[in-house]
């Protein structure tokens, strides 16, 4: 009987405390939700965290569009993680992959907005040896600016796999929405805001030595697009104006590549390349790398 | 009042003596240990492949991008994702690392995990044979003998599970802070988490967030977690008031609370749903900011379902109670 009440005396004092700071972290809930304060000034969370990258290793940031994020590409490695298992092999040295933050359907001003006021591009960027970039795809064929199609073919091309019949489809929707005095006028407008990318990208991190992937035309095989190549080189020649400027920055020409291995290097969207269409693409990257 | 007590002491030390608390305690020592340890795999994965927190965080915002480009999402799943970015934006924007790992967050996301099922399924076990267990051992005959009133001594049962759900508890917060800190560091109770996202649409209004030290924080979720386990409870009561055998009972409760997590993984377009308790348990989603699972509820709407929900069970188990005949 007398262990009784001691045991009773412990169960009954200890739960009926915790029931009572319990609901009192619920009525603290409910006034906390129900009148938030207005935000108290954030400055005294502490000093940031001292960044620990180490220095032996080769770090690479890849930012971009679809290409870089590896569309097309069934196995899901894009050019990017092919590029750093070649270059661990060339150097001989680790080679980490600090971020990719390609987007899908990315364009020029997108990525100029993002690396100005988004902290954690700048800091990706800040921290990388190379930075990899492709961009401008999607200012020059801009039918992708309507979404409908842009996303049409990411979704054909996340699972190329299961989507082996939209290939039949695309030659006729292209010519439908490709007018080539469209992409004559996007291309001012894009190479100026690739010219902004880039000297963003040197002000925020002036050692890195940044590579950017030249565009291909995969409307070659197209005889009313094949034109389109013209363009494609405009726009190229127009990046290596910026390029040439700064000492550590490099053009990857890309176009020759695809022009006559469009259907060996081209995913079955008809856009984006596959596997190999990367492989080729991530050894050039290599190749012309110091 | 004075006869009150020695049955609340009574029922107490009964379910001590049964053993129903250790099967929790059990059950929480069992089950720890397996989450702290994926949750390590987890941390050391990303610590092979983040130098930084905050690239990793980048790349989580990049991956959610990602996602919302694709055609085959549906919508409503979208717009949660679209709601992450900016809240975990808001989180990079102010340097605040929202999943370091210790053991007080390790705690908090657990007590947030287990909201919605495990708790309840803790609950039961102490709630679901309170009456049910006596009537098919037959000791409620020689309960309702004495000269007590049947509702003192339905009373006296309620009070006993109201201090188990509040020990189940705290069991569960103490075990998971004990068992993680030996693996994640016993520290973190005074990193800044983020509360007050107000959600209109797929937009997040941020102007009233505010910066809260994690132990308060864990402190109200340990609050709202307590409500929705004490509404489980008073429906476990009712239901062990109404059926005869403590399995039934335990399945009967168990199919209410599972119908009610599915309902709400299927972002659900059947709005009277939302009247349904099981969907509303899960409040400490309106503390981080996440999206209810039925468009048109809030903390007020769900805690007052749950309200009504107790309420009406309790009011049920007590009529049933005080008229029913002990046959056996």
């Amino acid at each position: 009987m007398n262990r009784g009440n001691g045991l009773w005396r412990l169960i009954g004092i200890t739960s009926l405390i915790t029931t009572i700071v319990f609901i009192c972290g619920f009525g603290f809930a409910m006034n906390d939700i129900l009148n938030p304060r207005q935000a108290p000034s954030l400055g005294d969370l502490g000093e940031p965290e001292q960044s620990y990258v180490k220095d032996d290793v080769i770090h690479v940031t890849a930012l971009g569009d679809s290409l870089t994020k590896g569309t097309g590409d069934s196995t899901g490695e894009g050019y990017v993680k092919q590029t750093i298992k070649l270059m661990e092999g060339k150097y001989d040295k680790p080679v980490k992959l600090l971020n990719n933050l390609a987007i899908n359907g990315m364009r020029a001003d997108q990525l100029v907005e993002k690396l100005k006021s988004d902290k954690g591009y700048r800091l990706a960027v800040s921290e990388a040896d190379i930075i990899l970039l492709t961009i401008g795809g999607n200012d020059l064929f801009r039918f992708a600016r309507g979404g409908n199609a842009a996303s049409k073919q990411d979704a054909a091309a996340d699972n190329t796999a299961e989507n082996e019949a939209s290939s039949s489809q695309t030659d006729d929707d292209i010519e439908d929405q490709i007018s080539l005095e469209e992409v004559k006028t996007n291309l001012a407008e894009g190479v100026g805001l690739l010219r902004q990318t880039l000297e963003l990208l040197n002000s925020i991190n002036p050692d890195a030595r940044i590579v950017y992937i030249g565009l291909y035309n995969p409307f070659y095989d197209v005889a009313e697009l094949r034109d389109g190549s013209l363009q494609v080189q405009d726009w190229n020649r127009a990046a290596y104006d910026v390029i040439h400027r700064y000492p550590n920055m490099l053009l990857v020409p890309t176009s020759d590549l695809f022009e006559k291995n469009l259907t060996r290097y081209l995913a079955s969207d008809h856009f984006h390349p596959n596997h190999d269409g990367y492989a080729a693409i991530a050894q050039r990257i290599v190749q012309a790398i110091d | 009042m004075s006869s009150l007590l020695p049955l609340v002491r009574n029922e107490t030390i009964k379910v001590w003596k049964k053993k129903r608390f250790f099967v929790v305690i059990l059950v929480l020592l069992v089950l720890i240990p397996v989450f702290t340890y994926a949750q390590m795999k987890v941390a050391l994965n990303n610590r092979d492949k983040f130098d930084d927190w905050r690239l990793q965080l980048q790349q989580k915002i990049t991956d959610y991008q990602n996602q919302l480009s694709s055609d085959r999402i549906p919508e409503e799943w979208k717009q949660s994702r679209r709601i992450a970015v900016q809240q975990l934006q808001y989180y990079l924007d102010h340097d605040v690392n929202p999943d370091s790992p210790n053991a007080v967050t390790f705690s908090r996301s657990f007590v947030e995990a287990s909201i919605t099922m495990f708790i309840p399924l803790l609950v039961l076990a102490v709630a679901s044979d309170l009456v049910s267990g006596e009537r098919s051992t037959g000791t409620i005959k020689m309960l309702l003998t004495r000269p007590v009133r049947r509702w003192k001594i339905l009373l006296s049962k309620l009070i006993a599970l109201t201090l188990y759900v509040s020990l189940t508890l705290l069991a569960t917060i103490i075990l998971s802070y004990l068992i993680s800190g030996i693996f994640f560091g016993y520290g973190g109770w005074t990193l800044p988490v983020f509360t007050g996202f107000v959600i209109q649409g797929s937009e997040v209004d941020s102007s009233a967030v505010h910066a809260v030290p994690q132990w308060y924080y864990l402190f109200m979720s340990a609050g709202l977690t307590w409500l929705s386990a004490m509404t489980i409870a008073c429906l476990a009561l009712m239901v062990s008031v109404l059926v005869r055998s403590t399995a039934a009972s335990i399945v009967t409760m168990m199919a209410a609370i599972i119908a009610g997590s599915i309902l709400t993984n299927m972002a659900s377009s059947w709005h009277t749903a939302k009247y349904i308790f099981s969907v509303n348990l899960d409040l400490t989603n309106y503390l981080a900011g996440s999206p209810p699972p039925i468009e048109g509820m809030s903390l007020l709407f769900s805690v007052s379902v749950l309200a009504v929900w107790a309420v009406a069970a309790i009011i049920v188990s007590f009529s049933v109670f005080t008229k029913q005949d002990m046959l056996n």
